[in-house]
């Protein structure tokens, strides 16, 4: 039996090839993927490692919060400098000296700020010792003076800065100029995964970096021979409450593991995505075999006759299904390896530079994407191997006429039980929530509707192709027929195209949604006339003293500066907004539920949106334990309760509050009320603050343009990682057309010998696909619609107010399926135009 | 008949057993209003060593005997044996064993799994069962057959006769209890025809095969011991040592 199999693989490499296109593009992803975050990782780890590795003991500020789940690492409070000197007293201990940490960020010669997409701009000591920096200086020398910063070499290159040169650099206070003492680069890589260092001396940088008279950790190293255990005893027995010491090795894993854990939440997006083009690779496979285990009927039926038994018939198509998918998982294993080398180089067009390692290929690389990658083919193959079994020995007789009788009501009954439950789960999903479910849930009503996609196809079909009847005349009238002539066949073909347009449907309602939400959140949240925010994405704070310049910019009424931190609520860490209780009015919207707003505020209340206060259990006067990284526990009276605002988030204080709990936090945004914006007024307001060239000055109506070019930046992302899983529900029905024109090679024969043209026949074949298409198209897009829907209702919630059905784009996506349909035809199409026709009517 | 070889089968069957017998065969189709009986009852025996035809008009049912005896199909009544092992008490697994190791078979067309090269659709029942193959008889069986130059052929690379001699030695190399032929020449001209008949009736008279082979041409019926004639699914008459004039003869009266 294996012979046979081989055989048949070998006759038909062409259709397997087609059908493994599928695994290969899916299993190319999920490989892709995991050589990268592996290589990232081992990169990172042996970084890290480099950097403590003659570090022996750092001591610094216990973690403030217990509950760190927020990522970034663990806040802590700076330590007094007075530290160093009792730790270098200590006998054991070679050298001690302490770090600091903190924002600051270049400006370029062309007078813009030096932005890195997302990575953080980073201000730090330097350390002279090169045992303990993490700095190796690669040309010049370390900075020595007040007036001397060494520059990450990864901005000297892309700005072309050199040693010597003066760099002007935004700080927490009033930007200054700095000469450029020498080039610096982080561990072997140009700099940390895209952000930028400007390193000063100690003294300076506790002075810019806004720490005068504290560290932020202080570096120890033992002297040769020294009890490390007892030195590190000796260590934590000087040390003031709320400081601890542990070791280099223990940083070193602490800085990994919150790199893992950003690489990890990094891949798990990617993956899914992998995993949904292999979904919709399965739906092909399971085609494909169908169709294939269909025209084999009498060759599986003469095997059965000459004595294979139904276990050989079986497995002889899953050993075909399991061929398959082992080359193609191997060669997506193959591929992928490219393909993280790809993304490597995208991101450093990004200008992410990553330190450089050699590739990772991890064994569990090679057995998830086997895994992954052979089961979905064997899965997939299960069903049509057990219809194959299911042909009797008598069907390899000429006069055999099958039984066609395939019980549609059992299937009717089996797919919506099967999308019942997909939706239980779904909505279950969705209002726990709990993301497995809603996945669980999804896969469950696909395949459900996949199931029931057969009753609907005859009428749809014959609905679809009436005008194309009607404009090719009889090609299109026989693509029509065609396209009706087998129901299960047709839905098959379209299903994976009807997942994949699920998909797209599902983001376009719920990021046309998130769009609608976005402005009309501002609209309901910001009444200022001007944000000012820093540029980057709005990715971390900028000076200070924004808000001052700000206010003395003639026009400007009001200003009012917003911070955002961490505390902790009832022992759960959350995020904390801060807002000026001056001139609220002019610039918030805060509408009250119960309490008051801005005395509130200005009183060192807590205020609450009404969501939380449901939630929460809280009401205006209820008293909450709360803890701050700097300033410990206490607690807090609730002094007003607001209606959802996106600005201002759950938890809000008065600014006065904030800036005497938090060690000098960084403004996120700064807010104007001119009256008005006009383009003097902007011009005022620009020329105002040109000493900071990496804020963000926005009117309102620019603000909301640019939430919304947020969300659509993103939902970009999304489709084009969602375009994988349709173009292989396009090479699927690629595949099955040249199958039908295989099939109907004869039929094709006959049609051209009795005067059909060969464009006639290109039309036929091209009318039947925009049939299979656009059937599956429709589906699929109602069925997202539905999903999208229900997404969006139920972030209702998490800031998405409103619901909003973007038809212009979803008829886009039909008639792009209708177009996407007419170009998977053409190769079969041309394949059926070019038959001979003697040839073919002598086809059996 | 005389025995002038060992004949080569070495199964369980005693002599006396016929080589498949049919007792009250009944097969009918369709649904209550339209009920079609293909086999009316039939009680026939097919002995062991000897090349029975089976004769009949279209629809007297001779297919479906066939297709009954030979396990491919399901009598509504009735019992049929292959030797002494009555078919209905077989389970699918039991089935296809039985075709693989004791039933032979040539169809009038499509007997050859296309991907497969000739030998290699030879040789397949015994690769399915996973046994070996008797490499002197498969020797003497292609070169009997004159297809021992077409053995890497592919199915579509052979003309007709090929395809159906091929189809014979596949049948007749497992030395089965029985080979069921259903119109082997159906789809031959008469020269190719003919040599398939000889060879047929080589392998009863020389190895003492037991063939039984459903035909509507008097003169390939001729090459048979006897002859077997059915009409509206029941056995009518029967002819032993045919010649095609008594066939004819036959067939007229029948057709009457």
């Amino acid at each position: 039996m294996w012979k046979v199999t081989r055989k048949g693989l070998l006759a038909h490499k062409l259709r397997l090839a087609l059908t493994a296109v599928a695994i290969v593009l899916g299993v190319t992803f999920i490989s892709g993927t995991l050589v990268l975050t592996d290589t990232l990782h081992a990169t990172f780890t042996t970084l890290f490692g480099h950097i403590y590795q003659n570090v022996d003991f750092e001591v610094r500020g216990k973690a403030a919060f217990t509950d760190n789940s927020g990522g970034g690492g663990a806040v802590r409070k700076p330590i007094p400098d007075s530290i160093v000197s009792s730790v270098r007293r200590l006998p054991g201990v070679a050298y001690a000296e302490g770090t600091v940490g903190g924002y600051a960020q270049f400006v370029a010669p062309d007078g813009q700020a030096v932005t890195t997409g997302g990575a953080p701009t980073i201000g730090l000591s330097f350390d002279p010792n090169p045992q303990l920096s993490s700095l190796r200086v690669s040309s010049g020398h370390g900075p020595t003076t007040p007036n001397q910063v060494a520059m990450d070499a990864g901005t000297a290159n892309k700005y072309h800065f050199h040693v010597g040169n003066r760099v002007r650099i935004l700080l927490i206070g009033p930007p200054q100029t700095f000469t450029i003492s020498g080039i610096v680069t982080f561990g072997t890589a140009d700099n940390l995964a895209g952000a930028t260092l400007a390193a000063f001396d100690l003294s300076t940088a506790q002075h810019v970096l806004g720490q005068p008279g504290h560290l932020s950790a202080i570096d120890v190293l033992t002297q040769p021979g020294a009890d490390k255990a007892q030195v590190q005893r000796a260590i934590a027995a000087t040390l003031p409450p709320g400081v601890e010491v542990v070791t280099g090795q223990t940083v070193a894993d602490e800085a990994t593991g919150s790199i893992n854990q950003a690489l990890s939440f990094f891949s798990t997006a990617l993956l899914v995505f992998a995993f949904i083009s292999l979904f919709v690779g399965g739906f092909t496979i399971f085609n494909t075999f169908s169709i294939t285990v269909g025209q084999r009927t009498r060759e599986l039926a003469l095997l059965r006759i000459v004595g294979a038994s139904r276990r050989q018939v079986f497995r002889s198509v899953l050993v075909e299904a399991l061929i398959m998918g082992v080359v193609a998982s191997l060669v997506g294993l193959g591929l992928g390896v490219l393909a993280a080398l790809g993304l490597e180089a995208l991101l450093k067009g990004f200008g992410i530079t990553l330190p450089t390692g050699p590739l990772v290929f991890a064994s569990r690389t090679v057995i998830a994407a086997l895994l992954v990658g052979v089961g979905v083919t064997v899965v997939s193959a299960i069903g049509p191997a057990r219809r194959a079994v299911r042909i009797p020995p008598v069907a390899a007789l000429a006069d055999y006429r099958g039984e066609q009788a395939e019980s549609s009501r059992r299937r009717i009954v089996i797919g919506s039980v099967i999308a019942l439950i997909g939706v239980a789960a779904l909505v279950l999903g969705l209002t726990r929530p709990a993301i497995q479910l809603v996945g669980i849930g999804a896969v469950a009503i696909f395949l459900g509707i996949g199931m029931l996609a057969p009753v609907v196809a005859r009428p749809m079909s014959s609905l679809i192709g009436r005008p194309l009847a009607r404009l090719f005349g009889i090609p299109g009238r026989l693509g029509r027929e065609n396209s009706m002539r087998s129901p299960r066949r047709t839905a098959q073909t379209s299903s994976a195209l009807m997942v994949g347009l699920a998909l797209v449907s599902t983001i376009a309602v719920f990021g046309a949604s998130l769009s609608k939400s976005a402005t009309s959140s501002v609209d309901n949240a910001v009444s200022a006339d001007y944000i000012v925010s820093a540029s980057g994405n709005g990715v971390g704070g900028f000076s200070a003293s924004v808000a001052d310049a700000a206010a003395k910019v003639p026009g400007v009424s009001a200003t009012s500066t917003v911070y955002n931190g961490e505390f902790e609520v009832r022992r759960s860490l959350t995020n904390l907004t801060a807002i000026s209780t001056d001139h609220l009015s002019d610039t918030v919207i805060l509408r009250m539920d119960a309490g008051s707003g801005g005395p509130a505020l200005a009183a060192g209340r807590l205020l609450i949106d009404s969501n939380t206060a449901t939630t929460k259990h809280l009401a205006v006067g209820s008293v909450v334990p709360v803890k701050f990284a700097q300033t410990g526990t206490s607690t807090m009276r609730v002094g007003g309760i607001f209606k959802p605002n996106a600005l201002l988030g759950s938890y809000v204080v008065g600014d006065g509050f904030f800036l005497a709990h938090f060690n000098r936090p960084l403004p996120v945004a700064v807010l104007l009320h001119t009256g008005g914006s006009t383009a003097a007024t902007t011009h005022a307001v620009k020329d105002g603050l040109t000493a900071y060239p990496n804020l963000k000055i926005q009117t309102r109506a620019e603000f909301q343009k640019s939430q919304q070019a947020q969300v659509n930046q993103l939902l970009g992302l999304v489709y084009a990682l969602l375009a994988l899983a349709v173009l292989i529900a396009l090479i699927g029905i690629v595949n099955t057309l040249m199958l039908s024109v295989f099939e109907r090679t004869h039929e094709i024969g006959l049609l051209r010998a009795v005067g059909m043209k060969r464009r006639q026949v290109r039309a036929m074949i091209r009318s039947e696909s925009v049939i299979l298409s656009l059937f599956g198209a429709i589906i699929g897009v109602v069925v997202g619609t539905a999903l999208g829907v229900a997404f969006a209702s139920s972030l209702k919630q998490q800031g998405i107010t409103d619901l909003v059905i973007p038809f212009g784009s979803l008829v886009v996506f039909l008639v792009l399926a209708a177009v996407l349909g007419l170009a998977a035809a053409s190769w079969p199409a041309r394949r059926a135009a070019k038959l001979d026709v003697l040839a073919a009517i002598a086809a059996e | 008949m005389t025995l002038t070889q060992q004949p080569p089968t070495e199964g369980p069957v005693p002599p006396t057993i016929p080589a498949a017998r049919a007792v009250d065969l009944v097969k009918t189709y369709g649904s209550d209003d339209a009920v079609v009986r293909a086999l009316d009852g039939v009680t026939v025996e097919f002995a062991r060593g000897q090349f029975t035809a089976v004769m009949g008009p279209s629809g007297s049912g001779k297919s479906t005997l066939m297709h009954c005896m030979a396990g491919l199909d399901t009598p509504t009544s009735g019992q049929a044996f292959i030797g002494d092992q009555e078919i209905g008490q077989l389970d699918d697994a039991g089935l296809t064993q039985l075709r693989r190791d004791r039933i032979g078979f040539v169809f009038q067309s499509f007997n050859l799994v296309p991907t497969l090269t000739a030998a290699e659709n030879i040789t397949l029942p015994a690769d399915l069962a996973g046994t070996k193959v008797d490499r002197e008889w498969f020797d003497y069986l292609v070169g009997q057959l004159g297809i021992a130059d077409r053995l890497s052929h592919r199915p579509n690379e052979m003309s007709g006769g090929q395809q159906q001699r091929a189809a014979c030695a596949r049948a007749l190399i497992g030395r089965p209890d029985l080979v069921f032929a259903d119109e082997p020449t159906g789809n031959l001209d008469s020269n190719s025809s003919a040599e398939m008949l000889a060879f047929l009736r080589r392998s009863v008279s020389e190895f003492h095969q037991s063939i039984v082979m459903v035909t509507h041409d008097a003169r390939g019926a001729a090459y048979a011991d006897r002859v077997v004639f059915l009409a509206d699914g029941n056995v009518v008459d029967e002819l032993l040592s045919p010649t095609v004039d008594s066939v004819l003869e036959q067939m007229k009266r029948l057709g009457s």
